[in-house]
C-alpha cells in the first residue's frame, strides 16, 4: 500500500527475512548505488525489464502470424498506423499495472481477490488460466511452424519450449530469469530484418500511415480482424505479468519514471517489430498470400522463401521460434504469479522451488499441459490457435475494469492514483476493446445460429 | 532472543513489522535489507489488504459486468464449439 516509508530504517528493529527478501535486497542495493552515484544509464539498465518483456512477449507467435496474415490478405493500408495505435493503448494499460505493482508491491491477482472479493479474484485467475492455456498451445504451434521450415517436427518444438522453461527457472532469482528472457526477446527484431529482406517500397509504407485503404469484407470479417488484432496487442496475461513482475523486481514509487521508460520502450519496439511482420507478410499480397494458412506446415516462412528468397524465409522462421519461446516463458510466469497470489502462498522467482511449490508447479505445469495437447494426433490446433486471440479479447474488459479501479484506489495508491487525464484515456481504451470484443462475440453467435446471414 | 534467527522460508503471516524484538542481534543481511521499503518485505506483503468499500453505483456496475461476461462467454464458447463441429 502507499506509504510514507522510504526504506527500512537502521534505527528500527528488523523483521525476520526470507530468502526472497535477501535476494530482492541485493537487486535494490545496486539500484540504490546507481541512484546515489547518479549513474543514469546503469540505473536505467537495472530498472528496465517488466515493460519490455510484457510488450515483446505479446509479440508472440500467433500475433506475428496474425500481422503477417493481415499484410498478406489486405496489404499495408490501415494496419501500419493501427498496430502502433494499439501499442499506444497497451502502453496506457501497462503503465497503470507497473505503477500499481511499484506502489503496492503486490500482484494484480491478490489485489483483486483481497480488495473486490473471491468471486472476481478467482474469475480473473480462471479467465487468465484458460486464455493462457489456449495461447500457450498456439505458441507451441508457432514454434512448430518455424521449425517445420527446417524440417523439424512437433517433438522438437515441445522439447525446446519445455527445456527453456526449466532452464530459466533453475536460477532461483528474478534478476537471472528476467535477463535471460530479455536477451531472448530482443531477437523479436528478426521480424524487422525479415521486413528489410523483402525489400518493401518505402513510399507505400509511408502512404499507408493515413489508415487507408480500409480492409474490405463482411462485417463479421472486419470484427474478427479487429478483435484478433486487439487480442494480439492487449491481453489479460500482460496485466497480471507486468504488475507482478514489477513487484517481484522490487520496484518502488521512486522507480515509476523508469518503469514508464521501460514500458514505452517495450511498446515502441513491439510496434516496430509488429509492423515488420506485417510488411514481410504484405510481400505475399500479390502472390496468393490470402490463401496461406499461417499455422499449417511451414506457412509464411516457406511462402516468403518462394517470393523473397531463402534469407527472408529463414529469418521469419527463426523469428517465429523466438516469438513462441519468449511468450511461453512470460505467459507461464503470469500463470504462476496468478496461482501463487490467489492461493496465498509464496509467488516469486526469488523464492526457491521448495518454498514456492505452487508458483513453480504452475509455471512448469501449464507449459507441460499445452505441450501435451500439440502432441495429440488430430487435435484441432488450427481452430484453437485462431480463436486464442479472440477469446482473450472478449474476456479482456473485465481485467481492464479492475485494473482501472485499482489504479484509482486512493487507499492503495495514495498520491500515485490515476489522474483525470489518465482515466479519460483508460476508459476510452477499455470501451473500445470491450465494444470490439462484445460485437464480435455477439455477431459470430448470431451468424452461427443463423439468426442473421 | 538468544541467537540469530535463521532465514525464514515461511514467515508467520500474522506477524507484523512492529512485533519484532528491537534487542535482537544484528545479522549480516540486515545491512542489505536497508534498501528495501518496509512494506516491501514478505512479512508485510503477506498481510491482506482490507476489502474495498464500494458504492451502490459501483456494485451495480460490477453486477452488470458479471452479466456481460457470462453472456458473451457463452456466445463465444457456443461459436467456438460450432466452428469445431
Amino acid at each position: 500500500m502507499a506509504t510514507t516509508d522510504t526504506a527500512v530504517s537502521p534505527g528500527l528493529a528488523l523483521p525476520p527475512l526470507t530468502d526472497e527478501d535477501v535476494a530482492r535486497s541485493h537487486d535494490r542495493s545496486r539500484v540504490h548505488d546507481a541512484r546515489v552515484h547518479r549513474k543514469r544509464w546503469r540505473l536505467l539498465w537495472l530498472l528496465v525489464g517488466p515493460g519490455i518483456l510484457a510488450m515483446l512477449g505479446e509479440n508472440d507467435g500467433p500475433s506475428m502470424i496474425a500481422y503477417a496474415s493481415d499484410g498478406a490478405e489486405y496489404g499495408l493500408g490501415f494496419f501500419v498506423p493501427f498496430i502502433p495505435l494499439l501499442f499506444a493503448m497497451a502502453f496506457v494499460c501497462q503503465e497503470m499495472c507497473m505503477r500499481i505493482g511499484a506502489v503496492t508491491h503486490r500482484g494484480y491477482g491478490e489485489l483483486v481477490l483481497q480488495r473486490y472479493g473471491r468471486v472476481w479474484g478467482w474469475f480473473g485467475a480462471g479467465d487468465l488460466t484458460l486464455t493462457n492455456f489456449v495461447t500457450l498451445i498456439a505458441e507451441f504451434v508457432a514454434i512448430r511452424v518455424g521449425l517445420a521450415y527446417f524440417h523439424l517436427g512437433s517433438g522438437v518444438a515441445v522439447a525446446l519450449g519445455l527445456a527453456l522453461v526449466a532452464f530459466t527457472l533453475s536460477g532461483g532469482r528474478y534478476w537471472r530469469w528476467e535477463r535471460i528472457v530479455l536477451g531472448m526477446a530482443l531477437f523479436n527484431g528478426l521480424f524487422l530484418v525479415a521486413a528489410i529482406l523483402v525489400k518493401p517500397d518505402v513510399g507505400s509504407v509511408v502512404d499507408a500511415l493515413d489508415f487507408t485503404p480500409f480492409p474490405g469484407g463482411s462485417f463479421n470479417t472486419l470484427l474478427l480482424l479487429l478483435a484478433s488484432t486487439i487480442g494480439a496487442t492487449v491481453t489479460p496475461w500482460m496485466i497480471f505479468f507486468q504488475q507482478s513482475a514489477s513487484a517481484d523486481k522490487g520496484m518502488t514509487p521512486s522507480d515509476i519514471s523508469h518503469g514508464r521508460y521501460d514500458t514505452a520502450a517495450g511498446a515502441a519496439l513491439a510496434a516496430i517489430f509488429g509492423v515488420g511482420a506485417l510488411i514481410a507478410g504484405a510481400a505475399l499480397l500479390t502472390h496468393g498470400g490470402a490463401g496461406i494458412q499461417g499455422f499449417a506446415g511451414a506457412g509464411f516462412p516457406e511462402a516468403l522463401k518462394q517470393v523473397a528468397g531463402g534469407a527472408a524465409g529463414t529469418v521469419f522462421a527463426l523469428g517465429l521460434i523466438e516469438a513462441g519461446a519468449v511468450a511461453i516463458l512470460t505467459i507461464s510466469a503470469s500463470t504462476a504469479y496468478a496461482a501463487g497470489e490467489c492461493v496465498g502462498v509464496s509467488h516469486s522467482f526469488n523464492s526457491s522451488p521448495r518454498s514456492a511449490i505452487v508458483f513453480y508447479a504452475a509455471n512448469v505445469g501449464i507449459a507441460l499441459l499445452a505441450a501435451v495437447v500439440i502432441l495429440i494426433p488430430g487435435a484441432p490446433l488450427l481452430s484453437i490457435a485462431l480463436n486464442a486471440n479472440v477469446l482473450a479479447t472478449v474476456l479482456l474488459p473485465v481485467s481492464l475494469v479492475f485494473m482501472l479501479m485499482l489504479a484509482n484506489d486512493r487507499g492503495l495508491m495514495g498520491p500515485w492514483a490515476n489522474r483525470l487525464s489518465t482515466n479519460a484515456v483508460g476508459i476510452t481504451v477499455i470501451s473500445f476493446v470491450g465494444l470490439c470484443g462484445a460485437a464480435y462475440g455477439i455477431d459470430s453467435f448470431l451468424l452461427s445460429t443463423h439468426l442473421i446471414s | 532472543m538468544n541467537a540469530d534467527p535463521p532465514l525464514m522460508d515461511d514467515p508467520d503471516p500474522r506477524a507484523t513489522v512492529e512485533e519484532w524484538d528491537p534487542r535482537r542481534p544484528r545479522r549480516p543481511e540486515d545491512e542489505l535489507v536497508m534498501h528495501l521499503e518496509r512494506d516491501q518485505l514478505v512479512v508485510a506483503t503477506s498481510q491482506p489488504v482490507p476489502p474495498a468499500v464500494l458504492s451502490a453505483r459501483v456494485r451495480a456496475g460490477l453486477w452488470a459486468l458479471r452479466v456481460f461476461v457470462v453472456l458473451v462467454s457463452l456466445m463465444v464458447i457456443y461459436t467456438f464449439a460450432y466452428q469445431l463441429h
